[in-house]
């Protein structure tokens, strides 16, 4: 035995590691970068010529073996949620895009789809192949009517150059894609909701099973991935699996797009591969908070917060480090509390959204969120607390986590459980002086 | 009179995204609910029994699905239609200030009109622009991001003279002309795209 095996590389984890450079965000704010022109002159449509290369069977083994995984918030496995879709059974398959970004703090998805549409819908040819199907939809939400203009009119662009419709490439298969606007409503974002809005019906979510990929849109085989995972998918094709799962860490492989908002010196949104730090996406991208902080959420606001320490602030930003610390990773989307803002308020503020977003099917969460838990939440906040009101909170909770049809309800108990384990003073000052801790102040100032 | 007799090839195109079944037509609902609003402000009775008929439902049906969604409007909005996102990052930034000093300069409630007919507000929830908050959204026309005070006194002198400015495109600021991040220091980091696509073009697996 003379040869040892060489070392494997260390993995990236840091944007900061030279080998590491943006790629799903690399176009986006550039001249023109809309343009099936510049798409082509930076590499554009030579990965789906690879996957047509590959056959389909091939293409889901590279994307298993990237480590890919739904970047829309569940995290689940990119590749063998592809496999679930039936191979030969002579029924029409879909894919569809879930570009209905609405979970409050991200924002990635909409830079993508107006700044690199090409990117996204050459994902969705790779994806379509790989799986059969011969219609993709983009289920954009109604109000980004920008990025749904740009889609068009890249989709134009694609079927004029022979890269959507018959016999693609020489390729032998038939492909369409199709934009579909939302109206306005949360609840898309849960993927039978989102079907059945596509169906033109009001947006209540399936039953399941059975799962989109056994009976999806119009009963038939489906597939709905986030926008910034078919992204990846083109990436993969072009670089090469190892490449993506030489980023990341263990489980959670790839780079990923994260978004920090409240106020911090650069909010936005920076690629890093997973496993980056808190701290690195707080200190060393956005310029660090402008205030002294108490909570983060780390991954849009279902997500748990957590509270504002050290040990939180190096957790890496992955799947199951984010999960270990108690809260998700979700869809990256990182938002700073500050201090001095009373907690109660700003969940107060979450409950609400998710009491106006309850789409009403079932009783958990159209008599707990939208009415119960939304006006103890009123009661607190307007000074008429009173001792025992945070204890009705939790068992209220109790009542509703794990009970509701969709995950709506639970997204809710996020942001309330978390505020009342990490800050549960506040919550005890509004019940029993019925005074906030942290008085109300203005915020609302110029650049 | 009907909104949609004269424009055949656009249903047709409408309908042509979708299967040619009951289902498939039931699907061009929401497409031409957003037609007739984008062109007439909001949808009429008149407008919604139209679409029934040419989706294989009923007007009540419509009408269903209309009060599900929150961007549509059953009844005439103002010229300029100000909608302000209300949810936590936007309010971190001070977007009930906002709001509040809309609904008291324009004097004028949401379902209200103003009284010249040029102004409504609404309150909506996350339009995913958490990093440039406060923001507002105006009509269907784009996004007003970073709308401070003094952004906010512009934005309304200029819609009482009926002069729309632009709305604001901005991307994030994080990645740089050669497609590399910029750290809070100024320092670009990591290789180029440029340098990215010598990368080994090893994938194809073993096809």
């Amino acid at each position: 035995m003379t040869a040892t095996a060489p070392t494997p590389p260390k993995p990236i984890t840091s944007a900061k590691d030279p080998r590491f450079a943006p790629t799903l965000y690399a176009h986006v704010g550039q001249a023109e970068s809309w343009t099936l022109p510049y798409y082509r002159r930076n590499g554009g449509y030579e990965p789906v010529k690879r996957a047509f290369a590959m056959g389909p069977d091939a293409v889901i083994e590279e994307v298993k073996k990237s480590g890919l995984r739904g970047r829309g918030g569940a995290g689940f496995a990119t590749g063998l949620k592809w496999s679930f879709m039936p191979l030969k059974d002579g029924k029409p398959h879909y894919i569809i895009c879930n570009a209905d970004e609405s979970e409050p703090g991200s924002f990635k998805d909409r830079y993508l789809l107006s700044e690199d549409p090409h990117q996204l819908i050459e994902g969705m040819i790779i994806a379509g192949y790989a799986m059969r199907a011969s219609v993709g939809y983009i289920y954009i939400r109604g109000e980004y009517v920008h990025a749904a203009e740009r889609m068009w009119a890249a989709i134009h662009e694609a079927r004029e150059a022979g890269l959507l419709g018959q016999n693609i490439l020489g390729s032998g298969f038939d492909f369409q894609l199709y934009v579909h606007r939302g109206a306005g409503a949360y609840i898309c974002g849960e993927e039978t909701a989102l079907m059945n809005s596509l169906e033109g019906l009001r947006a209540n979510p399936r039953l399941k099973p059975p799962f989109p990929a056994a009976a999806g849109l119009y009963g038939l085989p489906t597939t709905i991935n986030n926008v910034e995972t078919f992204c990846a998918a083109t990436q993969i094709l072009r670089y090469g699996a190892d490449w993506h799962a030489g980023m990341g860490t263990e489980k959670s492989k790839g780079m990923k797009l994260f978004q920090i908002s409240g106020p911090v010196a650069r909010p936005g949104v920076y690629e890093l591969p997973l496993g980056t730090t808190f701290r690195e996406l707080i200190y060393d991208w956005a310029g660090g908070p402008l205030e002294e902080m108490k909570a983060i959420i780390p991954g849009g606001s279902s997500c748990p917060m957590l509270p504002w320490t050290d040990s939180i602030l190096d957790t890496p930003m992955d799947y199951e480090s984010v999960a270990a610390a108690g809260s998700m990773l979700g869809t990256g989307g990182v938002t700073l509390i500050p201090k001095a803002d009373c907690i109660v308020n700003a969940t107060w503020n979450l409950v609400r959204f998710y009491g106006h977003e309850s789409c009403g099917k079932c009783t958990p969460c159209r008599e707990g969120i939208s009415s119960w838990m939304t006006r103890m939440y009123q009661k607190l906040v307007t000074g008429r607390g009173q001792p025992g009101d945070v204890q009705l909170i939790l068992d209220m909770s109790d009542n509703i986590g794990g009970r509701s049809f969709c995950a709506l309800a639970d997204a809710c108990l996020g942001p309330v459980l978390s505020s009342i384990k990490h800050f549960r003073e506040e919550y005890d000052a509004l019940a029993g002086t019925q005074q906030p801790l942290y008085p109300a102040r203005k915020r609302w100032k110029d650049a | 009179m009907s909104y949609f007799a004269e424009k055949q090839p656009l249903v047709a195109d409408i309908f042509s995204r979708y299967p040619d079944s009951p289902q498939g037509r039931r699907s061009a609902l929401m497409p031409l609910l957003r037609e007739v609003q984008d062109a007439e402000g909001f949808v009429s009775e008149s407008r919604m029994a139209e679409i029934a008929a040419l989706c294989g439902t009923t007007a009540t049906e419509v009408r269903s699905v209309i009060s599900f969604y929150s961007t549509y409007h059953t009844l005439p909005t103002g010229k300029y239609h100000l909608q302000v996102c209300s949810t936590l990052m936007c309010a971190l930034a001070g977007s009930d200030e906002l709001w509040d000093h809309l609904v008291e300069t324009l004097d004028v409630q949401p379902g209200e009109v103003s009284a010249d007919g040029r102004f409504s507000v609404q309150k909506v929830e996350c339009l995913g622009s958490c990093g440039t908050a406060p923001m507002m959204q105006i009509n269907d026309d784009g996004y007003y991001e970073n709308v401070g005070p003094s952004k906010c006194a512009r934005i309304l002198q200029s819609l009482r003279q009926d002069l729309q400015p632009l709305p604001d495109n901005p991307v994030p600021v994080t990645v740089g002309a050669d497609g590399r991040q910029v750290l809070a220091t100024g320092q670009a980091i990591g290789s180029s795209v440029t340098g990215l696509h010598r990368l080994p073009e090893q994938a194809g697996g073993e096809a």
